[in-house]
């Protein structure tokens, strides 16, 4: 615990820091919501936040994972994010998930169980309606789902949801989606490879698309 | 003594009492009753000469009483006077000014018309026929005359009016449980039509609960149908509290996800047991704090529609068995007992290699055709009778998934128990 005086100090000196940054990002013409939170999380590996437009999963935003089948690597790639976001005392909502997240492998991933909610509905609706409260929570990192049948302006209901509290929403959902049009931040195709997991930036706002990266798969 | 009188068109005996209840947060002395007049309004009254210092003042509370009203829609009538009768009597008025002397409350009423005072028809008719003009000139009489010709309940009435005699109201006891309800003029059929009447009577908690300085952690809400038993809904939260609108989000959550069994001829709403409400210190840098609150607060609303069971957390359990290695708790048992790190490693050495997704059930498949990793050989259970005897590998799966699968020792049939996603 600190010392109230300590703490003080220390909130005294994030603001300083803030401070400097503002002062420092208007110089520079920066956008005034570019340092109201972090753009993004880093995912875990190197190669792919290379490649993402602020370095990692997007905050604030919806980014849809396609993969190609299920059991590729789909949900590793995003475990280390997850980890980290426990770690920090964040919380994380799988909502409807198709299996059971399982707890021994997550704990092996560095995953604080009971900083889990595992979230089960009855029907496609009631998901997406608890998806969207679980991205509004601030205190809710990041909200993995799995939404079936939702159009264009579901998926945006679920981006401002996500806009107002800057957590990451994670949307699992088949890759027959690819064509359709969507406002999600970050969309990824994911496959399974010889070495590894291949992932094809489909679309990323502000930055490069259709760059593959590998990821060593989990399976190994 | 300084009495504020809310004046309210007739209302069932039920809601005024409701009202009463929640009028407890302002004064811990209230009546409900009538004020007297022709027009039969309901009346409620608050002592607020000890309470007024802590509200700020007279005309802050008036204000702010006449704002939670209009909020809960009510159209009432407010006054203020050291006397029960002056009070009902300014607000009958319309006066938006406070007496708070007896002098001040008499230059007051002057030049009232004799309309205003509660009297009953034929007094009011006997002082007509006087050909008397205001309530200042019917008190300039001498009080001997005034009993002589208008009997002597016009006389102490008078009297009570302006604090020459004591006017004994009918006190509300603070009941030891909280029940309140209300009856519908015509039965609703939409449950969403019941939010309205739902937030006065969670006005009414919240006020019961502000005077006794407790909160709540669960409360019941009864739906009477007029030919089949009554539905009755328990909502539970997560942390004690007795803020109305929270416990309005939540059963509007309830009310959402239900299909009524027959039309609501009432609404009840009872609270039995009574928390030390969690204080929080509203520290806007301690922002774990307000994260645990709308952490909470989002569980809650989650279960409110979903159910109980339908929010879980998830740990571990001492079971070789892959099915019966885990459990899940509920997420509001959770938060509430959470002092202590829901799972930690295991003590023995470094967890087996599992996948991260699980089926349900394991799936009967075909052998695979290839193997990746494997065996291995779990065997257990065989004390409770739930014994297993498996040889588990990696295998390859369809679009190149890995699969986590097993060969039953017995009957050599495989099965897919899980993905490595």
């Amino acid at each position: 615990m600190m010392r109230p005086a300590e703490q003080r100090a220390a909130v005294l000196a994030q603001l300083d820091q803030a401070c400097r940054r503002v002062r420092a990002d208007g110089r520079s013409g920066a956008r005034a919501d570019e340092y109201a939170r972090p753009a993004a999380r880093a995912t875990g590996f190197s190669e792919l936040d290379a490649l993402l437009p602020g370095g990692g999963w997007p905050a604030g935003a919806i980014t849809e994972l396609m993969p190609e089948a299920q059991g590729i690597g789909e949900l590793s790639l995003v475990l280390p994010a997850l980890a980290q976001l426990c770690g920090a005392g964040q919380h994380v909502a799988w909502i409807a998930p198709p299996f059971l997240p399982y707890p021994p492998a997550l704990l092996r991933h560095g995953i604080a169980l009971g900083q889990l909610l595992w979230i089960q509905t009855l029907d496609a609706r009631t998901a997406l309606w608890a998806a969207e409260q679980a991205l509004r929570c601030p205190a809710i990192g990041a909200v993995l789902a799995w939404p079936a049948g939702v159009d264009e302006r579901r998926l945006r209901r679920l981006q401002l949801a996500a806009e107002s509290s800057g957590s990451c929403g994670l949307l699992y959902r088949p890759q027959s989606c690819a064509q359709q049009h969507s406002p999600a931040a970050l969309r990824l195709l994911l496959r399974a490879g010889a070495a590894g997991l291949h992932i094809d930036i489909h679309k990323a706002r502000g930055g490069r698309t259709h760059a593959v990266v590998v990821h060593p798969a989990a399976a190994a | 003594m300084l009495w504020l009188c809310i004046l309210l068109p007739p209302l069932e005996p039920a809601a005024l009492h409701n009202l009463a209840l929640w009028a407890l947060q302002w004064s811990s002395q209230v009546s409900d009753g009538h004020d007297g007049s022709d027009g039969g309004a309901a009346a409620l009254w608050l002592e607020i000469g000890a309470s007024r210092q802590l509200f700020g003042g007279a005309d802050t509370l008036r204000a702010r009483i006449a704002v939670e009203l209009a909020a809960l829609g009510y159209s009432a009538r407010l006054g203020i006077a050291p006397t029960p009768q002056g009070a009902a009597l300014l607000a009958r008025a319309g006066h938006t000014e406070n007496a708070t002397t007896l002098t001040a409350l008499l230059t007051l009423l002057q030049p009232l018309p004799l309309g205003c005072l509660a009297l009953a028809p034929e007094q009011q008719a006997a002082l007509r026929s006087t050909g008397l003009g205001s309530i200042g000139e019917l008190l300039a009489l001498p009080a001997a005359a005034l009993a002589r010709r208008f009997g002597p309940g016009t006389s102490h009435t008078l009297r009570q009016l302006c604090g020459q005699a004591p006017e004994p109201l009918r006190m509300l006891r603070v009941p030891p449980q909280f029940s309140s309800r209300c009856e519908f003029s015509f039965a609703l059929t939409d449950a969403t039509a019941l939010l309205f009447p739902l937030q006065r009577l969670l006005a009414g908690l919240q006020g019961y609960l502000r005077s006794l300085d407790r909160a709540v952690q669960r409360y019941t809400l009864r739906l009477e149908h007029r030919q089949c038993a009554a539905t009755c809904l328990e909502i539970g939260l997560a942390r004690p509290t007795r803020e109305a609108a929270l416990l309005l989000t939540l059963a509007r959550e309830r009310l959402a996800a239900l299909a009524l069994a027959a039309p609501v001829q009432a609404l009840g709403l009872a609270a039995r047991e009574f928390l030390q409400p969690l204080v929080l210190q509203m520290d806007c840098f301690s922002q774990s704090v307000q994260h645990s609150e709308q952490l909470q607060t989002t569980i809650d609303r989650l279960v409110a529609r979903l159910g109980a069971g339908a929010v879980q957390t998830l740990g571990l359990a001492a079971d070789h068995r892959p099915e019966r290695a885990w459990t899940a708790l509920t997420a509001q048992q959770h938060t509430a007992v959470s002092a202590a790190p829901a799972t930690t490693m295991p003590a023995r050495g470094v967890p087996p290699l599992r996948p991260c997704w699980l089926l349900p059930e394991p799936r009967g498949i075909e052998a695979p055709q290839e193997l990746l990793a494997g065996p291995e050989r779990i065997e257990s259970g065989w004390w409770d009778g739930a014994d297993i005897a498996r040889d588990y590998y990696l295998a390859r799966g369809a679009a190149g998934a890995h699969w986590w699968v097993y060969r039953d020792l017995r009957s050599g049939a495989w099965h897919l128990h899980g993905l490595w996603a």
